[in-house]
C-alpha cells in the first residue's frame, strides 16, 4: 500500500507530524510497536511551573480521536524491522507500506548502568517504574531505591511519591567504567545546580545556586549531610552510592557505601537496607539504528544524548524523504517533539503541494520549535544550547 | 500493589478479566498490560535464562529490552510489557518452568 | 557483573576479549556474542562502547561509522518470507 506518508512511532512527535499532514490532505500511516499511541508521553504527570498540571494521558487522548477523525491508517502491534529505498518501511508481520517520505519518530533508550545484581526481577529501569506507576496503576514496588540523579530520575521520585510508593532514597549509582560523571559527588552538585529552576525544595535551590561556584561545590559537598537531604520528603544522598543489589528470585536488600567527593568508595561502611525494587537512572539515548541501518549519516553528540541521525533545519536526514522528529533528534522534552512533529507535517505537506504559503508556514513552525525549546521545564543535558550549535554547525558543513 | 487513589490522575473504570500463568489463575484488569497484571499479582519473575537459568523480569517496561518475554497462548518470545492481557489469556513463563510444564 | 543481558556475557568476559586483542566493538561481539541477542544491543551497544574506551585510541565518534543492519528487529523466517507482499493484499 502506498502513502502520501509512513510514521515510526506513535509518540508525541509522530502524532503530532500526523494531525499536521492529515489535517493538509495527506494519507498517513501510523506504526507503533505498542497496542495503543501515546509513547512515553502517557505516563507524564507533572506541574507547570506557572499554570495547570501537565497530564500526558489526557493529550493523549485528544490526539488520538483527532487521529481517528483525520482518518490516519494505525499499524499498532507492529514492529519496523528496516526501510529500504525508496522508501519501503517493513513491518514484522510480513507487510511492507510504500511512502516517498518517512518520518523515523522513535523516540530513546535509556541507557544502563549496570550493577552487582543488576538482573534481578525488581530491578529496572526507571521509565518502567514510571510506566508501572502512572500508566498501568501498579506500584513498582512498595520500598523502592533510585539509582543515579538526574532531571527524570527525580521527577520518577515524586511520581512514585504521589503514588503511595515508599522511596527509601536516592542514591549514586557505583563509580565505574559506565556511571563516569553519575557517580561523582561535585559533578552531581553541578548538574543539580543546572535543573535548580525545578525547584524541587528550597534547599535544593540553595545548593543549586551555590553550586554554580566550584569553590562552593566542595564545600557543598562536604557539608552535605550524611543523611541526606530531604527533596519532597524523599532522601537524596550524594555521598552514598549503591555498590551491589541483592536477592535471589526477587530483590531484597540494596548495600550502600559512603562515597568521598570524587565518588570513590570508603573501605568500611557497608550498610544493608531492605528494599523490594531498585530504578536506575543512568539517561537516556536516541534510537537510531533505523535510521543508521537505512544509510542515514550519524553524529556524535554528547549533549544530544549520542548518536543522532545528521538532519537539517527541516528535520530531514541525509537520506532524502527520511526525517526525524522527537527524541530521535537528541534528547529534549515532550513539547519540543510535538512541535517537531508539527514541523515535519508541515514541511512534508508542502513539498507534496498540499498547501501553499510554504516559506512561512515553515518559518512559523520553526518558531515554535524554537520557542518550546526555551521555556522547557527540563531541560536533559545542561549543554544542550552547545549541543544544538554543534549539530547546526555540522549540518551546515554537509550541505 | 495496585494504585487504586492517585491525587492527580482520575481512577482507571476498568473490567475484570482472567488470566492464567503457568498454570495458576488470576485476576487482571482489562487494558493493562501482562506485565503490569502479574506485578499487580505480586509476581516478578517472568523468565529464567536460557545459559544460567537466572530468573529475570520487568525491566526497560517498553518493549526495548525483551526481558519480559513470556509464551502467551503458544505463541513464543510475547513482551508483557506491552502486551495487554485479554480474557482467558494462558501465559507461560520461557525458561525453565516452561520444560516442566 | 553482566553487562549483555541477552547473552549473559560477563564484563570480565568483555576485558579477557579486549585483552586478547578485540579492538572493536565487532570483534568483542564476535568473540563474546555480547550485544548478539534478542534485543541486539539496545542494552548493552552503550556500555560496550563504554568498556573499550580506556583500551583503544578509537573514539566514540569514530566507532559511530555505526554498523546496524536490517533487520534491526527480530523477525520470524515465516514473515520474512511474506515480506514484500503488500499490505492491501
Amino acid at each position: 500500500m502506498k502513502y502520501d506518508l509512513v510514521i515510526i512511532g506513535a509518540g508525541p512527535a509522530g502524532m503530532c507530524a500526523a494531525i499536521q499532514a492529515a489535517s493538509n490532505g495527506a494519507r498517513v500511516a501510523l506504526v507503533d510497536e505498542n497496542p495503543v499511541p501515546g509513547g512515553k508521553l502517557r505516563g507524564q504527570v507533572y506541574k507547570e511551573p506557572k499554570s495547570d498540571w501537565w497530564i500526558g494521558e489526557k493529550i493523549v487522548r485528544s490526539m488520538e480521536s483527532k487521529i481517528k477523525q483525520l482518518g490516519v491508517t494505525c499499524f499498532l502491534e507492529r514492529e519496523v524491522w528496516g526501510i529500504y529505498p525508496k522508501w519501503k518501511v517493513m513491518l514484522n508481520n510480513g507487510e511492507q507500506l510504500e511512502s516517498d517520505f518517512v518520518l523515523i519518530a522513535t523516540g530513546a533508550a535509556e541507557k544502563a548502568i549496570p550493577i552487582p545484581g543488576w538482573t534481578t526481577p525488581g530491578v529496572m529501569a526507571i521509565g518502567a517504574a514510571q510506566v508501572l506507576a502512572n500508566i498501568q496503576r501498579v506500584k513498582p514496588g512498595n520500598r523502592v531505591a533510585i539509582i543515579g540523579i538526574d532531571a527524570l530520575s527525580l521527577t520518577i521520585a515524586y511520581d512514585l511519591k504521589m503514588a503511595g510508593v515508599n522511596v527509601v532514597g536516592i542514591y549514586l549509582p557505583p563509580l565505574n567504567a559506565f556511571s563516569l560523571e553519575k557517580s561523582n559527588p561535585l559533578k552531581m552538585i553541578a548538574y543539580l545546580s543546572s535543573l535548580s529552576h525545578l525547584a524541587p525544595n528550597p534547599m535544593l535551590k540553595l545548593l543549586g545556586k551555590l553550586g554554580q561556584i566550584e569553590s562552593v561545590q566542595k564545600l557543598g559537598v562536604n557539608y552535605y549531610p550524611p543523611f541526606g537531604m530531604k527533596v519532597w520528603g524523599i532522601p537524596l544522598h550524594l555521598r552514598k552510592a549503591v555498590v551491589e543489589i541483592i536477592g535471589n528470585e526477587a530483590v531484597e536488600e540494596i548495600v550502600v557505601a559512603a562515597v568521598d567527593q570524587n565518588g570513590q568508595l570508603g573501605r568500611k561502611q557497608e550498610k544493608r537496607i531492605p528494599v523490594d525494587c531498585a530504578c536506575i537512572s543512568g539517561g537516556l539515548y536516541p534510537l537510531v539504528e533505523l535510521a543508521n541501518a537505512a544509510g542515514c549519516e550519524s553524529v556524535y553528540i554528547e549533549e544530544l544524548g549520542g548518536h543522532i541521525p545528521l538532519y537539517n533545519e527541516e528535520l530531514e536526514t541525509t537520506q532524502s524523504g527520511i526525517f526525524v522528529a522527537g527524541n530521535s533528534t537528541g534528547i529534549e522534552g515532550a513539547k519540543v517533539a510535538m512541535a517537531q512533529g508539527e514541523l515535519v507535517g508541515t514541511v512534508i505537506s508542502i513539498r507534496l503541494g498540499f498547501v501553499e504559503g510554504g516559506p512561512e508556514l515553515i518559518k512559523k513552525a520553526k518558531e515554535k520549535v524554537n520557542l518550546e525549546r526555551e521555556n522547557a521545564v527540563i531541560k536533559f543535558h545542561p549543554g544542550l544550547e552547545n549541543g544544538r550549535a554543534k549539530l547546526e554547525r555540522l549540518s551546515r558543513i554537509r550541505e | 500493589m495496585r494504585i487504586k487513589k492517585h491525587p492527580i490522575l482520575e481512577s482507571l473504570e476498568r473490567k475484570e478479566v482472567q488470566i492464567t500463568y503457568n498454570g495458576k489463575s488470576y485476576l487482571a484488569f482489562e487494558g493493562e498490560t501482562i506485565a503490569a497484571a502479574l506485578l499487580a499479582n505480586q509476581i516478578r519473575i517472568l523468565r529464567y535464562t536460557e545459559k544460567g537459568k537466572a530468573p529475570r523480569g520487568i525491566y526497560c517496561g517498553i518493549g526495548h529490552c525483551y526481558e519480559c518475554r513470556v509464551t502467551v497462548d503458544d505463541e513464543r518470545s510475547v513482551r508483557a510489557c506491552i502486551t495487554r492481557v485479554k480474557d482467558q489469556m494462558k501465559i507461560i513463563s520461557q525458561g525453565i518452568d516452561a520444560d516442566e510444564i | 557483573m553482566i553487562i549483555c543481558r541477552c547473552e549473559e556475557v560477563l564484563l570480565r568476559d568483555i576485558i579477557t576479549s579486549i585483552e586478547n586483542g578485540a579492538e572493536t566493538l565487532k570483534a568483542i561481539k564476535m568473540e563474546t556474542r555480547a550485544g548478539m541477542g534478542i534485543c541486539q544491543g539496545r542494552t548493552c551497544r552503550v556500555l560496550l562502547e563504554q568498556a573499550i574506551a580506556p583500551y583503544t585510541d578509537i573514539t566514540i565518534q569514530e566507532t559511530n561509522n555505526i554498523m546496524y543492519k536490517n533487520p534491526v528487529r527480530p523477525i520470524s523466517l515465516a514473515n520474512l518470507s511474506r515480506s514484500g507482499k503488500d499490505s492491501s493484499q
